[in-house]
């Protein structure tokens, strides 16, 4: 399918050697709408959680340290920017580099907290998102190899072998594991349990948006 | 269309499809261990088992584009694995800080045993050899130049018995590791961005990858330095 069909019109094109960057509004709008969040997470500051205490009147406030708390910011702000890069990148391959990238990200953000249970599901979640890089690179190879261009904007125009289905098929299980979306949720719903909000809303948001991105990419290389 | 040149013989064009099956049933044997196994660590070695095989089936496609994929590939999978492992350790620790009986096993390092390296050709050979492997890896420059001159560095610090660097060397030896990585990406940028000025990228690369490749085995040599002069 011709991108102008899904994205809108098209307003213009970055062109870096083989690298075509290609702005539809589409992608114009997910860029900004990230790029705006991230700057919200980097001057936000993190919340404090207040619980109530077992068998005594007084509440008690689970609170994020300080050392803590910048190494998270550093990784939601690095995740928020890779989210945008994903979103108005015209190159299959480097869609698949931000994906693994966030992948990474989302495991490095909850990496400090000190409940052994966020840390549990945390390390089954990059279990699945490190097993899913298969399907992941896979499917981006098969396609490479059986068009010959990795760019968005010639695969776009190529009519759809069996062999090319296969790769998407391939990339959108990739896709489904490394955001931890639909058959794969199970661990990371429990990642959210840890103090630290603005942070660990970044790992839901990115893959809101990277799977909005998947679904174009995917309609661009298959129709 | 799919443009593959006359000269390309035929059986590397039929080994293409045996190696992305070959990848995917690797894949799906990992998978399968995966599911019998019971122990985390276990688990996490055998994820590496289909990390590689993605490498294949990328590799298997086998021209210049997708070498540059090969690499970014095995650099995600590194990060994964090293992110992973992190994980498991400090869960690890939050449970021995819970429960400080429970695990009664000493601290780990790269050799357990003491290991004294007592060799004559240790004290008498290693300023030269060392100086010849940098100098010419300097000469060589890139991910050789840098293999080449670490390996120097390697045997410097494995040859020589001074125990206990301080660590403002050691964080210096990091901080020209990161300033040569910014190096690289400067370069790779450029190409990208100025394809005239070609020979400056490729030189502020190939120099960047020498220095990057070169402390950081130069790195590796002196914290196995530490372990192995242990007594």
């Amino acid at each position: 399918m011709d991108f102008v069909t899904l994205g809108g019109n098209l307003l213009g094109t970055i062109p870096l050697g083989d690298i075509v960057l290609y702005i539809t509004p589409l992608s114009l709008f997910l860029f900004i709408v990230l790029l705006v969040f991230t700057l919200l997470i980097a001057i936000s500051k993190t919340e404090t959680q207040v619980e109530a205490t077992l068998m005594k009147l007084s509440n008690t406030n689970v609170k994020v340290g300080k050392k803590e708390f910048k190494q998270r910011r550093f990784l939601s702000v690095i995740c928020g920017i890779a989210s945008a890069g994903a979103m108005i990148t015209g190159d299959l391959f480097n869609f698949t580099l931000f994906m693994a990238l966030i992948g990474i990200l989302n495991i490095g953000i909850v990496s400090a907290v000190k409940q052994t249970t966020v840390l549990n599901s945390a390390y089954q979640y990059g279990l699945i998102a490190m097993m899913c890089s298969l399907p992941l690179f896979g499917g981006a190879s098969i396609i490479l190899a059986s068009t010959g261009t990795l760019s968005l904007a010639v695969l776009s125009q190529m009519p759809a072998t069996p062999m090319v289905v296969f790769g998407a098929v391939l990339m959108l299980l990739g896709i489904l594991g490394e955001s931890g979306v639909a058959p794969f949720f199970a661990s990371k719903a429990e990642m959210f349990r840890t103090p630290g909000s603005p942070f660990i809303v970044i790992i839901h948001l990115s893959s809101l948006f990277i799977i909005v991105r998947a679904v174009e990419i995917l309609l661009l290389v298959l129709w | 269309m799919v443009f593959i040149p006359s000269y390309v013989p035929a059986e590397f064009l039929s080994m293409y499809l045996p190696a992305i099956y070959g990848a995917l049933i690797i894949g799906f044997i990992g998978s399968m261990a995966i599911a019998l196994n019971r122990r985390d660590i276990h688990i996490l070695i055998l994820t590496d088992l289909i990390g590689l095989a993605m490498i294949i089936i990328v590799s298997a496609v086998g021209t210049d584009l997708a070498e540059a994929l090969i690499l970014p590939g095995l650099v995600v999978e590194l990060a994964e694995t090293l992110a992973i492992s992190e994980i498991l350790l400090s869960r690890e620790m939050h449970k021995i800080e819970a429960n400080p009986r429970a695990n009664l096993t000493k601290s780990t390092s790269l050799f357990p045993q003491p290991f004294a390296l007592d060799m004559e050709i240790m004290t008498t050979a290693p300023n030269f050899i060392a100086l010849v492997l940098i100098a010419y890896g300097i000469f060589l420059t890139g991910f050789t130049g840098g293999a080449v001159a670490g390996g120097g560095i390697v045997l410097y610090a494995l040859s020589k018995k001074a125990r206990g660097l301080p660590v403002l060397i050691l964080d210096g030896i990091a901080g020209v590791s990161g300033i040569a990585w910014c190096l690289w990406i400067i370069g790779f940028a450029l190409f990208f961005v100025a394809p005239n000025l070609w020979i400056l990228s490729l030189f502020l690369a190939a120099c960047g990858l020498l220095l990057k490749v070169a402390s950081k085995v130069g790195l590796i040599g002196l914290l196995m330095r530490e372990d192995i002069d242990k007594e």
